[in-house]
Formats: C-alpha cells, sequence, structure tokens
C-alpha cells in the first residue's frame, strides 16, 4: 500500500527542512524567547518581592515618622521650658543688678543731699551771724547814742573782767 | 462548519456531474486524499489543480525539471530524451515513472516539490514565522507581556518547556530544548494545516511515514548518539542475573530491540492517529456519496445532515489530538532523551 511505503523524496525534503528548522530556531529563537521568559519571570518575582519589603518599609516608616514627631514635640517642649526658665532668671539677674545701681544712685544723692545740707548750713550760720552781727551793731549804736550808757557799760563789762579774773 | 457544509455540497455537486458516468470509489477516493499528490487541489475543484515543480533524476542520472502540469492530466510528457508519466495503475499507481524506451516503467529518483513537501515548507516558515514574531516583541517590547497569539504561544512555550522538559531533563534542558521545542511546534503546526481543508493545508502531512520517520529519526539519532556509557551498558549488560544474560544473550536482545521499538512506536503512533483522524473525516463524507448512489439523492441528503455533524465533531476532536500528539511526541522524546543520559550512581545509594 502506498501510504504505508515512505516515499524517499519525501523523506529528503521533511529532512532538510526539518533541520533548517531546527538550526533557524535552535540559534535565533528559543534560547532568546527561553531567556526572555526567564527574565521576566525573574523581574515579576523581584517586582512583587521589592513591592513587600516597600510596603513593610513604609509601615516602618509611618511608625519611624510617628516616633520622630513624638520626640521633636518633647524636645520643642524641653526647649520652651529651658527659654522660659532662661527668661526669668535674665529677669532676675537684671533686677538685681538694677537694684545695685538703683542703692548706688541714691547713696550718691544722699551724699551729695547731706553736703548741701551742711553747706546750707554752714551758709545759714554765716549768714545769720551776719545778720546778728548788723543788728547788734544798730543796737548798740542806739543805745551808745548817749555817754551815760556808754559809762555804764564799760562799768559793767569791767565788772565782769574782773570777776572773771 | 461553513467550510464543511461547502465542501459537502461541493462533493455532492462533483457527483451529480460525474454520477452517471462513474462510479464513487471509496478506498480510491480515501487513498487519493491521504496520499502526497503532484499538484496540489484549488479550494472547492476536484478538477483543477495548483502546478508544482518536479524534480526527478531519470535513468542514466539526468536531472529534469518540469511542472507538474504536465503529467497530472494523464498525458506523457517528453522532457529533453526522457518520457515521463503518472500512471493510473500498476505498480507505480500515482507516482512519476519514465517510459523508457521498451515501454516499461522505470521509477526514478524523484525530488519533486510535492503537495506534502509544499506543505512541510509552509508548516516549517509559519513555525519560523511564529518563533520569530515572539523573538522580535521582546526584542522591541522587552519585559512586557505579549498580547494575542503571541501570548498564546508563550503560554505554550511555558507549558511545553517550562512545566514538561525541565522537570524531566533537568540542568541538560537548555542543550535539549531547542530540539524539543522544534519538534512540537512543527508537528503541531502540521497537524493542524492538515485540518484545514483549502489551499494552505489540507496536506495530510503527519499522517505520512515518511514525514514521521523523520521525526522518530532524529530523536533515535540524538538518544543513541548522546546516550551515556551507562545507558550503553544497561543495554548490554543489564543488572540481571547472569543466566538471563550470559549462555543466550535474551535481555541484552531485548534491551536492544527497545532501542529500536521506541522510535517505530513514535513514528507509528503519530502516523496512525493522525491518519485514523482524517480518515474517519473522509469517511463520514464519503457516505453521503455511496448513500446517495445507492439509495438516491434525498437519503443522501440526509445522510448529509449527521455526517456533517459527525466530521465536524471529529474535526473538533482532531484538533485536540493534535495537540496531544505533539506533545505526545515532545513529551517522549524527551524522556527517551533523558533515559539515555543516566549516569552511574553514587555507590553509597546503591549499597
Amino acid at each position: 500500500m502506498e501510504l504505508f511505503k515512505p516515499e524517499f523524496g519525501l523523506v529528503f525534503w521533511m529532512f532538510l527542512a526539518f533541520v533548517c528548522l531546527y538550526f533557524i530556531l535552535a540559534k535565533w529563537a528559543w534560547p532568546f524567547i527561553i531567556k526572555s521568559m526567564d527574565e521576566r519571570a525573574t523581574l515579576i518575582d523581584e517586582g512583587v518581592a521589592y513591592a513587600q519589603e516597600a510596603k513593610s518599609k513604609l509601615d516602618n516608616a509611618k511608625a519611624e515618622a510617628d516616633a520622630l514627631v513624638a520626640d521633636a514635640r518633647k524636645q520643642q517642649a524641653d526647649i520652651l521650658r529651658d527659654a522660659a526658665k532662661m527668661k526669668t532668671e535674665i529677669i532676675e539677674q537684671a533686677k538685681a543688678e538694677a537694684a545695685v545701681e538703683a542703692k548706688k544712685v541714691t547713696d550718691a544723692a544722699q551724699v551729695s543731699i547731706e553736703q548741701s545740707r551742711k553747706e546750707s548750713e554752714h551758709q545759714l550760720r554765716q549768714d545769720v551771724g551776719a545778720y546778728a552781727l548788723q543788728i547788734a551793731e544798730q543796737v548798740i549804736r542806739k543805745n551808745m547814742k548817749d555817754d551815760n550808757a556808754q559809762r555804764d557799760l564799760v562799768k559793767k563789762l569791767l565788772n565782769e573782767v574782773e570777776s572773771n579774773n | 462548519m461553513v467550510i464543511l457544509a461547502l465542501m459537502a455540497w461541493g462533493y455532492a455537486q462533483s457527483m451529480q456531474h460525474h454520477g452517471h458516468e462513474t462510479k464513487v470509489n471509496p478506498k480510491e477516493t480515501i487513498f487519493e486524499h491521504l496520499g502526497d499528490t503532484y499538484g496540489w487541489e484549488v479550494p472547492f475543484s476536484h478538477t483543477k489543480k495548483i502546478p508544482l515543480p518536479i524534480i526527478a533524476f531519470a535513468q542514466g542520472g539526468k536531472l529534469h525539471c518540469f511542472m507538474s502540469s504536465r503529467v497530472t492530466g494523464g498525458e506523457t510528457y517528453q522532457d529533453g530524451d526522457a518520457t515521463f508519466m503518472i500512471p493510473h495503475e500498476g505498480d507505480y499507481k500515482g507516482k512519476l515513472v519514465q517510459v523508457l524506451d521498451d515501454g516499461t516503467q522505470y521509477r526514478p529518483w524523484d525530488f519533486s516539490i510535492t503537495k506534502n513537501a509544499l506543505g512541510i515548507f509552509i508548516a516549517a516558515v509559519l513555525v519560523i514565522l511564529m518563533a520569530m514574531s515572539l523573538r522580535k516583541w521582546y526584542k522591541r517590547e522587552g519585559m512586557k507581556g505579549p498580547r494575542g497569539v503571541k501570548g498564546m504561544l508563550e503560554l505554550v512555550i511555558e507549558f511545553v518547556y517550562t512545566d514538561t522538559i525541565k522537570p524531566i531533563m533537568g540542568k541538560e534542558a537548555p542543550k535539549y530544548g531547542p530540539y524539543l521545542l522544534t519538534a512540537f511546534f512543527f508537528i503541531l503546526t502540521m497537524n493542524l494545516l492538515g485540518l484545514i481543508v483549502i489551499f494552505p493545508g489540507g496536506a495530510n502531512l503527519t499522517g505520512n511515514l515518511a514525514v514521521t520517520m523523520v521525526l522518530a529519526l532524529a530523536t533515535f539519532l540524538i538518544t543513541n548518539l548522546t546516550g551515556t556509557k551507562h545507558y550503553w551498558k544497561d543495554i548490554f549488560w543489564p543488572d540481571v542475573p547472569i543466566a538471563l544474560k550470559c549462555p543466550v544473550p535474551m535481555m541484552p536482545l531485548i534491551e536492544f530491540l527497545g532501542i529500536l521499538t521506541k522510535p517505530l512506536a513514535l513514528m507509528v503512533r503519530l502516523f496512525a492517529n493522525m491518519l485514523g483522524g482524517h480518515m474517519v473525516v473522509i469517511v463520514l463524507i464519503l457516505l453521503i456519496m455511496v448513500f446517495a448512489q445507492m439509495f438516491g439523492t434525498a437519503v443522501g441528503a440526509g445522510t448529509a445532515v449527521i455526517s456533517v455533524a459527525l466530521s465536524l465533531f471529529m474535526l473538533v476532536l482532531d484538533t485536540l489530538i493534535s495537540f496531544i500528539q505533539a506533545f505526545v511526541f515532545t513529551l517522549l522524546s524527551t524522556i527517551f532523551i533523558s533515559m539515555a543520559h543516566i549516569h552511574e550512581e553514587p555507590k553509597a545509594v546503591t549499597e
């Protein structure tokens, strides 16, 4: 039967076609296709792993950010507290310095007041002395207008000198 | 289904034309359709044929090339000093012969591009185009997943290579993978082309022993040429009681026959499966004509409905078989090749 007898010509062409096909595909197609498929599979696997890692990192990042914010808040409070403390210190210091300065000023003022009081006292004494002398002169002049009075006075003065001695 | 209906209608038409002159000869028709021819039928016409080149070395070794249209009508053709014809009967029925001076027929060395040879080339070109389109996609699109047919192609490659060849062959997969993938896609394309009834398809390629023989031979050669020392030792000095191999080499003989039966099984399995599928479809269609001739056109028309439905079912089944047989061939080749690559087991394990 013809069907069961392989025809030599056909065997030849089939062999030729198959061998050519094999060399063409084995050189240019299959290795490249399989390599690309493997590469893509690896890429996808890596992508999934990367995404998972990124997700966990993101979750961690949130916690980290929260911690960071809390830390910052604490630092802020510390700084504010320090600032308040420093403020009161400065005010206290300024107050103390001001008190010292004020004391100095009042002391100086007291000294000058004392001085001017002494001066004015001295002046007053001199003035009072001068006035008294003037008044005395006026009184004496008026009293010594007659000779009797002068004599009486001399007498009296002499008496006084005598009693003293 | 449309194609099938048209085919049945075409048959009915041609039968009405020739019905009175020639009787339906089912055997002739079946073997004409399953066998190889020198021209390719134009769709829906039983008489017109696409001429194909005939290449033959006549007696004395002289090369003759001419178009098949010169001889397919039954004529004799004088090419140079040789006369050629295709006899309708005798030992060389349907084959190109050289008519010698004394009137005897001589079968020349025939390298004609017959219907099947052209079908093989078409299948090979299709496989190359498919593989190259996928390659081009990867070149251009890089890591993007291919769409459409290329995606399907990739799925099949994944199925055959990653899920079948790799687990069996292990680290040898990249070495033999290209051969196995080529065989798979070549067989699959030829199988599917055989199911298409009109021009680019329609050649019964994998249902032809010459084709499956070459495929099986390739696996046979790879298996035995790359076989390891241990593989050959297992064949000629297997691990069986001495009595079975010393005076009469019974086991070695069986093992040696095994070498031959493996490719033979590959060859016949693919051939028989595809031939059977095609034959059933043709027989079902022929039933229309046979019944029409025996009981009249009305019965033939009634049979046509059933026959077309059944052939449709068969063709759907054949589509599945096309894939399964291509896969089975690849799977068995993979197993045969990997079995020839066994290495001596480590002593520690055996003791």
